[in-house]
């Protein structure tokens, strides 16, 4: 049975962003695995050809985030826009020569990052407005008390697959289970800003390295075990979260491909179902509608 | 960098106050709401030797927190201040009083030194406190064993000895690398681990101010990350929190492979870093 949830009571916050510039410091380098220098491009501006679905590792990039890097110039206001904007949300450019193209959000990473369809990402650039119609925060199930979820928006929840089985729990597809040792930098921070690094995806042959995480795409819902993200992203054994997976490519140790988090609760308020198709990619979010 | 020598620098910083937002709170990983304690500046009732988890407090680090009003000579006093390096306090009440570096804390923002505690009551925030910095870069005990966050004239403090071709090294405990929260990912010259243990636990016994702690799996020798059969050793340097995703903090003063190491779980019987031994590094000096 599809899960039932107060997504009647929500309401839809319009949030203004700007497209933002990739950052940089005199100087340059950052430190890989082995300690070796690198110089490669990441975060910030817009980010082409990588799309959801499309593998997160793979890239001579660091820190990989695809589609377009999103905040607010001021401080307080980009909160509001990184902790309110959730997974799925409906996103339109406000200026520039994309001027209506519509997008959608596919996570947070310090940035909100928004994939676009069609060729139209290619007009956007630092600098462009956007606007994103925020909704999902505060949203629950209405069986599922003990599970808290964030940043995901009814779009996303009605396009999951799984629900609410006879036994009471909830039924989450996934495209691969995370283990603890994985967990990297985002750990301790607020469960709705930035998201967490996967460690042992790295493009690097180095021993001792790898938890097998290569094949993780953008897009995927993974399933993080013995992860607490409820009021902050922790480890504790016997909970499960779960994530989508929004950024790629890493080299700098300790960070990696990362989900923003959406669900958590104790391992057994779930049955995790292993599906390849458990991307966002697959699912309908309805966002081609170009906006008057 | 073996066989050159080590540089001293002389570093200026300031008795920190320690923040607050606009909103008293933060939430615990029950998602209670506690208003958050001794998380930096100067805290006093707490010392090396006491447990992590006996006082109410969040990351209270036994003594006083060092900061830097401008960012980035705030990086260089974290980054270059190691466990052992003598301090002096320039003004106020306690000028010409002597302390010593503990260790760091997360962000690049803080540095962690002890002081008796009739020091730290006359001390007060905004005090001057130069730093006699000394240890990155310095000659390893063993040439596979990355070094780091410790002055040379400390290590004779830790129970650590080249034996047989290892590092033979004595720690209360030794956690796996998925205890590991806040910090991960980042530089260890400038940032400290936290265990994300909430109480004392089979692996771990009561864990103190001070003492010596192994995690398995972790290459701290740059950014601290996840790498089988490496370790990280290193001294914990403030108490526990109730943040999800913190923790007791470790600042890591060795990494290498596990092969290394000769790692003895010494548990109720460890001697960690005391107030006395650290302080005796300064005493001669008064």
């Amino acid at each position: 049975m599809k899960v039932t949830s107060n997504v009647e009571r929500l309401l839809t916050q319009v949030l203004a962003g700007e497209v933002w510039p990739p950052l940089g410091d005199r100087h340059g380098y950052r430190v890989d695995p082995d300690g070796r220098a690198f110089l490669l491009p990441g975060m910030g501006g817009v980010t082409l050809d990588i799309h959801c679905g499309d593998p997160a590792t793979g890239y001579a990039g660091d820190h990989i985030e695809p589609g377009l890097s999103v905040r607010h110039r001021e401080t307080a206001a980009n909160y509001a826009l990184q902790y309110l904007t959730c997974i799925g949300n409906r996103v339109v450019v406000s200026s520039g020569p994309a001027k209506g193209a519509p997008g959608f959000v596919i996570g947070q990473h310090a940035y909100v990052l928004v994939d676009m369809d069609g060729d139209e990402m290619r007009n956007v650039t630092t600098g462009d407005q956007v606007t994103v119609f925020a909704r999902g925060q505060g949203l629950a199930f209405d069986d599922h008390p003990q599970i808290v979820v964030k940043n995901l928006s009814p779009t996303l929840l009605a396009g999951m697959p799984g629900g609410t089985l006879h036994d009471g729990r909830l039924e989450v597809h996934v495209s691969a289970i995370v283990a603890p040792e994985a967990i990297g930098a985002g750990a301790g921070m607020a469960s709705e800003y930035a998201n967490t690094d996967l460690m042992g995806a790295y493009d690097v042959a180095s021993p001792g390295l790898s938890l097998g995480l290569e094949s993780l795409r953008i897009g995927d819902v993974v399933a993080l075990t013995d992860q607490d993200h409820r009021y902050g992203r922790g480890y504790r054994a016997g909970w499960t979260s779960i994530g989508l997976i929004s950024t790629g490519s890493c080299l700098l140790f300790g960070h990696g491909p990362g989900p923003s988090t959406i669900m958590s609760g104790p391992s057994d308020a779930f049955t995790i179902v292993r599906d390849d198709g458990a991307n966002l990619r697959s699912f309908d979010l309805n966002t081609t509608e170009r906006q008057p | 960098m073996n066989g050159a020598l080590a540089v001293k620098v002389n570093l200026l910083g300031y008795v920190d106050q320690g923040d607050f937002a606009d909103d008293p709170y933060r939430i615990d990983h029950d998602g209670r709401p506690y208003v958050p304690v001794g998380d930096g500046g100067v805290v006093l009732g707490l010392r090396l030797g006491d447990s992590v988890f006996a006082h109410l407090g969040d990351h209270a680090a036994p003594g006083v927190c060092l900061v830097h009003p401008v960012d980035d000579a705030g990086h260089a006093l974290v980054a270059l201040s190691c466990l052992g390096n003598p301090v002096i306090v320039r003004t106020g009440d306690a000028a010409g009083s002597r302390g010593v570096v503990l260790g760091k804390r997360g962000g690049g923002k803080r540095v962690i030194v002890v002081f008796s505690q009739d020091v730290l009551a006359r001390l007060r925030p905004g005090d001057q406190v130069a730093v006699e910095s000394q240890g990155q870069g310095a000659s390893s005990m063993l040439a596979d064993v990355t070094q780091l966050n410790i002055s040379s004239f400390a290590l004779s403090l830790l129970p650590v000895a080249v034996r047989d071709g290892q590092l033979d090294v004595g720690v209360r405990g030794v956690v796996a690398s998925r205890v590991v929260g806040n910090g991960i990912g980042r530089p260890m010259a400038m940032w400290d681990v936290d265990l994300q243990c909430p109480a004392p636990s089979r692996t771990l016994p009561e864990l103190r101010l001070g003492d010596l702690v192994a995690i398995t799996d972790l290459d701290g020798r740059f950014n601290a990350g996840y790498r089988k059969d490496w370790l990280s050793i290193g001294v914990v340097v403030h108490a526990s929190s109730p943040q999800p995703g913190h923790g007791p903090g470790v600042t890591i003063l060795l990494s290498g492979h596990m092969t290394s190491f000769s790692v003895r779980s010494e548990g109720e019987a460890h001697q960690g870093l005391s107030e006395e031994r650290l302080l005796a590094l300064v005493e001669d000096k008064e």
